[in-house]
């Protein structure tokens, strides 16, 4: 049996509690397993990238907690979870973020450097790194002379670089065309399935959902489906 | 990788960031020419005033110091003796005074005459090179009396013209005399051109009763640095007397200096809130460019305290850039004015008088105040930094990277 990585218990989210409530997320309950491919879907305001903030500590829930490798992440202090964030979990976001001053290898480096790496283990994690998005020609590369797909492959490698936990990733595809999309899941499949590295994502983007091994339907807030496709060919033979 | 990060995000927007290295530019610069100005003014006051008005140090009765009475007198023969043995003594002249009242035709005004010996009071105090008008007094003729320009002005005096002096001798009588103008001087000093008179020592120490006596004895030095040393000698071997050095003598003027520091302060701590109003405003539009960049640099572990020194670096390196050139153009520019000197006498020549000061102003800098400055200038520029560093604080990642 695989193990959790992520357990969220009875999380619910209102913004603006004292003025006009509005509940993002309602009494979810979830369980994440390491090496999961895991998509959270749902119509616009439904609660998926305020679920995937709650899950990555990068937003506080309003109520419940959520467990990462049995730390409960919801009751850490600001700087004890940014600590956190750094050695346990990996960002991808929509509009990709690099740092534009930093070339891509320094910017995969950067957060090694942060965790106090050395420069050899950061020279031979990064190398790795860009050879696994392949894009071992494009080290010296500053985002600005990248192309879209490029700088998500450049993200992945980044939020890989700390060796987390697992790895968040929201809307990564949005901003993609179809080639650089499919090219960037392969990427991420790739990984999951050979280094079995734990992703989460939050898309509308079909090609994603397709790709996932786990779909998680978000409605209004509330988990209104959550399937298993491994478990369900299984039973389906 | 954090300087790496703060210098190279000092080229994203060049013209911003040559707009604050050009402020600490001209802040530096206008800081140290200020300071400058008033340190030049304040060294160009105490020059006057030893060079031309009081000497380095000066010897009178304890009782003359108190008063002005020409009751208080001492031997010269001894101190003269005395003030020979210093070995910083450039020159020094014995002068006897007395309160006056100086009287023609047009009218009559207080005066504080003096009987000096012509050339010892010229090598002390230069007085025959401020002659502006007829000659400089000369032991041939008997009674001649010089006079100040402004006090010449005042009472339409011009050189040979006759006036009576009317003062208390020694033993308090009343003694008049008449004199003929010799000379007309000019110093840097318009309020001593109108209160001091000279005469010759020989005529008004025998007028007051007080041959071979005198009331004040000036010492010039060879440098500045040797007043504590003579005056402390001299007292040692005079103690009957009072022996003072020329900040006891002309406190204003000590006071002008003291509060050179004061006033210059006040200036810079104006330029520099400008510069730091200056600063504030561009780092914060600089922070607040970057909320997406800086809230994914805290979700992926950046920790707070990394964020606030990566805004104060980026700050201290445009400090750092203009310093050097700031220091650089305030050195070449106060150096050149240094030997050049700025020209008042157009715009302010009768108001730097009234000052005692020359028209003609030699800006000064020293080593010790443009250091100062450059250590302003960085915690100005720190401290500014502080606000736009504590607002990319609080910013929340999940926020930031949404916008």
């Amino acid at each position: 049996m695989q193990d959790t990585v992520i357990d969220v218990h009875d999380v619910s989210k209102i913004y603006n509690p004292d003025t006009i409530p509005v509940p993002a997320v309602n009494n979810v309950h979830l369980h994440i397993r390491r090496g999961e491919f895991t998509t959270l879907v749902g119509p616009s305001g439904s609660g998926k990238t305020t679920l995937l903030n709650i899950i990555g500590g990068l937003d506080a829930p309003t109520h419940g907690r959520v467990e990462v490798n049995g730390v409960n992440i919801t009751a850490l202090r600001p700087n004890a979870l940014i600590a956190f964030r750094l050695r346990n979990i990996g960002f991808v976001f929509q509009s990709f973020n690099l740092i534009p001053v930093l070339t891509a290898r320094e910017n995969v480096e950067f957060i090694m450097l942060l965790q106090g790496a050395t420069r050899e283990q950061r020279h031979r994690r990064v190398t790795e790194l860009m050879r696994a998005v392949g894009l071992t020609d494009k080290m010296d590369a500053r985002p600005a002379e990248l192309s879209g797909g490029q700088q998500q492959r450049v993200a992945v490698a980044r939020a890989l670089a700390s060796k987390p936990q697992f790895v968040l990733a929201d809307e990564p595809t949005a901003n993609l065309d179809s080639a650089s999309a499919s090219n960037l899941l392969d990427i991420m499949d790739k990984l999951n399935r050979e280094e079995n590295i734990t992703f989460i994502f939050s898309t509308h983007d079909a090609r994603v959902i397709e790709r996932a091994r786990r779909v998680i339907t978000l409605v209004d807030g509330r988990v209104s489906s959550d399937t298993d496709r491994v478990e369900t060919a299984h039973r389906h033979g | 990788m954090l300087l790496l990060i703060a210098w190279r995000n000092l080229w994203r927007h060049r013209a911003r960031s040559l707009a604050i290295i050009f402020s600490v530019v001209l802040g530096i610069w206008a800081g140290a020419f200020l300071v400058a100005l008033y340190y030049g003014m304040g060294r160009d006051r105490m020059r006057i005033a030893i060079r031309e008005e009081v000497s380095h140090v000066q010897v009178h009765h304890p009782g003359f110091a108190d008063d002005q009475d020409a009751a208080f007198h001492f031997s010269v023969d001894s101190l003269a003796v005395a003030v020979k043995e210093m070995p910083d003594l450039r020159a020094y002249s014995c002068r006897c005074v007395a309160q006056a009242m100086l009287a023609n035709a047009s009218g009559s005004n207080g005066v504080v005459l003096y009987g000096v010996d012509p050339e010892a009071e010229n090598a002390t105090r230069g007085l025959r090179e401020m002659v502006v008008q007829g000659g400089y007094l000369t032991n041939e003729k008997s009674h001649q009396l010089m006079v100040g320009l402004k006090l010449a002005r005042k009472m339409k005096l011009n050189a040979g013209a006759k006036v009576v002096l009317t003062f208390l001798d020694a033993q308090q009588n009343i003694v008049s005399a008449a004199f003929r103008i010799t000379g007309i001087f000019e110093s840097s000093n318009a309020m001593l051109d109108e209160r001091n008179v000279y005469v010759r020592y020989d005529e008004l120490s025998t007028l007051m009763g007080i041959e071979g006596r005198a009331h004040e004895v000036a010492l010039l030095l060879t440098t500045d640095a040797a007043v504590p040393a003579t005056v402390e000698a001299l007292q040692q071997k005079l103690p009957q007397l009072l022996i003072e050095d020329w900040k006891a003598i002309s406190p204003e003027t000590a006071y002008i200096i003291s509060a050179v520091g004061g006033s210059s302060r006040i200036i810079l701590i104006i330029i520099f809130l400008a510069l730091g109003f200056g600063i504030v405003n561009t780092m914060l539009m600089a922070v607040l460019e970057r909320t997406r960049e800086i809230g994914m640099l805290m979700a992926v572990g950046m920790g707070k305290g990394r964020v606030f020194a990566m805004v104060l670096l980026e700050t201290l390196l445009l400090t750092l850039a203009g310093t050097p050139i700031g220091v650089g153009l305030s050195l070449i520019s106060v150096s050149s004015l240094s030997k050049t000197g700025i020209d008042l006498s157009q715009v302010a020549g009768n108001m730097m008088k009234g000052f005692g000061l020359e028209a003609v102003l030699y800006p000064w800098l020293p080593v010790q105040q443009l250091g100062e400055i450059i250590v302003i200038v960085i915690i100005t520029a720190l401290i500014a930094a502080i606000f736009p560093a504590w607002k990319a604080l609080t910013l929340k990642p999940a926020e930031a990277i949404r916008r």
